[in-house]
């Protein structure tokens, strides 16, 4: 049976028994989500790298601590919860655009700390219409509170319900739904002129 | 009829949105449908909400850089099993390992030394004596916190009661002390954060790095 079709609580128990394979797969199954989530918080590749990077760190070496009667992936999103809003509070990060971070004085750290953004339409106007949507989004997204911005990624791009999210987070599940509901409306606004173009057209 | 109408003419609630707009195993009420077909407001809110949700679930995933696995793989250090850091202890310590060792085998060569000097000791009678002692021993430790908690008077009768020890008392004691030994293991363990459930396993991989 391929690492691949194991279950993640699976794999747990098998980095119990020190089996560095099924590290590998955890590290390979979640570095993309937790991934995305670190860096739509603190907007700077480098940063979200190390950040994520220290994120499994931490997951492995409590490996011991871990609660098996709780979802594996929870426990991780709650990690990386935790330490990127630790390090935005204690650094203040700023809440900055998708060009790039307000600090960066080089055109080399603007590349660095900018968001690059793919898009998978074949036709060169579906794609530069697409990217352009998905650049005012993801501005609208960085201009939110971080708890606000965290909530809504888990629940629409991570797609998880609400009561993992106030298990990850920490909060009530009627402060999530809040929060979930603040949010939606601030993107509301924020897209507003985008909205209303699509509407017309 | 009129509670209906006036159920019907509430605007949805944020769940019932939710559950509108998108795809999933939501129950919905019939009548929170129907109030979406007929409400323009509440119709638009659905709207709204699936083409948030499309654009959020579109955005592009992010993935670190090439060797990041890698490099996550180097920094992480997965939590070894006790029999495999004892191991590694010994590895660590060969010395102190052999001079215990040999400190041990010393003490046992001594002691069969000594049981050799007296031809009428048999190993059931050493056994005997060891279990009684032991026994006692434990008696008195009881009896220790007995004197603290009643004062000396009590002592004595205890003391009555352990001389008169019999095979069945020393068994009882026996089974106590193995009782209270394998209570702590398991306190032990779950101190050290291991798994009992995983012991065997530990065991099993154990004999399989000592092979």
């Amino acid at each position: 049976m391929s690492y691949k079709e194991h279950s993640d609580q699976d794999l747990v128990r098998l980095c119990l028994k020190t089996d560095e394979r099924a590290a590998r797969e955890l590290v390979e199954r979640f570095e993309r989500p937790v991934f995305s989530l670190v860096y739509r918080m603190v907007r700077d590749r480098e940063l979200a790298e190390d950040l994520t990077q220290e994120v499994f760190v931490r997951t492995f070496n409590n490996l011991q601590r871990y609660d098996r009667s709780y979802k594996f992936s929870s426990w991780l999103f709650k990690i990386a919860y935790n330490l990127t809003v630790d390090h935005l509070r204690k650094k203040q990060v700023k809440t900055i655009s998708m060009h790039g971070s307000p600090d960066a004085v080089t055109p080399e750290r603007q590349q660095a700390t900018s968001l690059s953004l793919e898009s998978d339409e074949e036709s060169p106007d579906a794609m530069v219409e697409a990217r352009e949507l998905a650049g005012y989004l993801e501005d609208a997204i960085a201009r939110l509170r971080p708890e606000y911005r965290t909530a809504i990624l888990l629940r629409h791009v991570e797609g998880r319900p609400y009561e993992e999210i106030s298990d990850i987070m920490g909060v009530p599940l009627g402060t999530v739904k809040t929060y979930i509901f603040r949010a939606r409306r601030e993107l509301r606004d924020l897209l507003e002129d985008r909205w209303d173009d699509g509407d017309e057209e | 009829m009129n509670t209906n109408h006036q159920e019907r003419a509430r605007h949805l609630q944020a769940e019932e949105l939710e559950a509108l707009a998108i795809p999933g195993d939501h129950r919905l009420p019939a009548r929170s449908s129907a109030h979406a077909a007929e409400c323009d407001r509440c119709r638009r809110d659905v709207e709204e909400l699936q083409t948030l949700h499309v654009l959020l679930q579109a955005l592009t995933p992010l993935q670190p850089v090439a060797g990041f696995t890698d490099r996550v793989m180097q920094r992480v250090r997965l939590p070894l099993p006790w029999r495999v850091r004892v191991l590694q202890a010994i590895r660590r310590h060969q010395v102190a390992t052999a001079a215990a060792f040999a400190g041990a085998a010393a003490a046992v060569g001594v002691g069969l030394v000594w049981i050799a000097r007296y031809p009428e000791l048999t190993p059931v009678t050493v056994a005997a004596f060891l279990v009684q002692r032991s026994t006692a021993l434990m008696w008195d430790g009881v009896m220790e916190v007995g004197r603290f908690v009643y004062g000396s008077g009590i002592v004595e009768t205890a003391q009555g009661v352990a001389g008169q020890l019999t095979l069945v008392t020393a068994f009882v004691a026996v089974a106590t002390v193995t009782l209270i030994g394998l209570a702590s293991l398991r306190i032990m363990l779950s101190l050290m954060e291991v798994d009992p459930a995983l012991v065997s396993s530990h065991w099993r991989l154990g004999r399989r790095v000592r092979g």
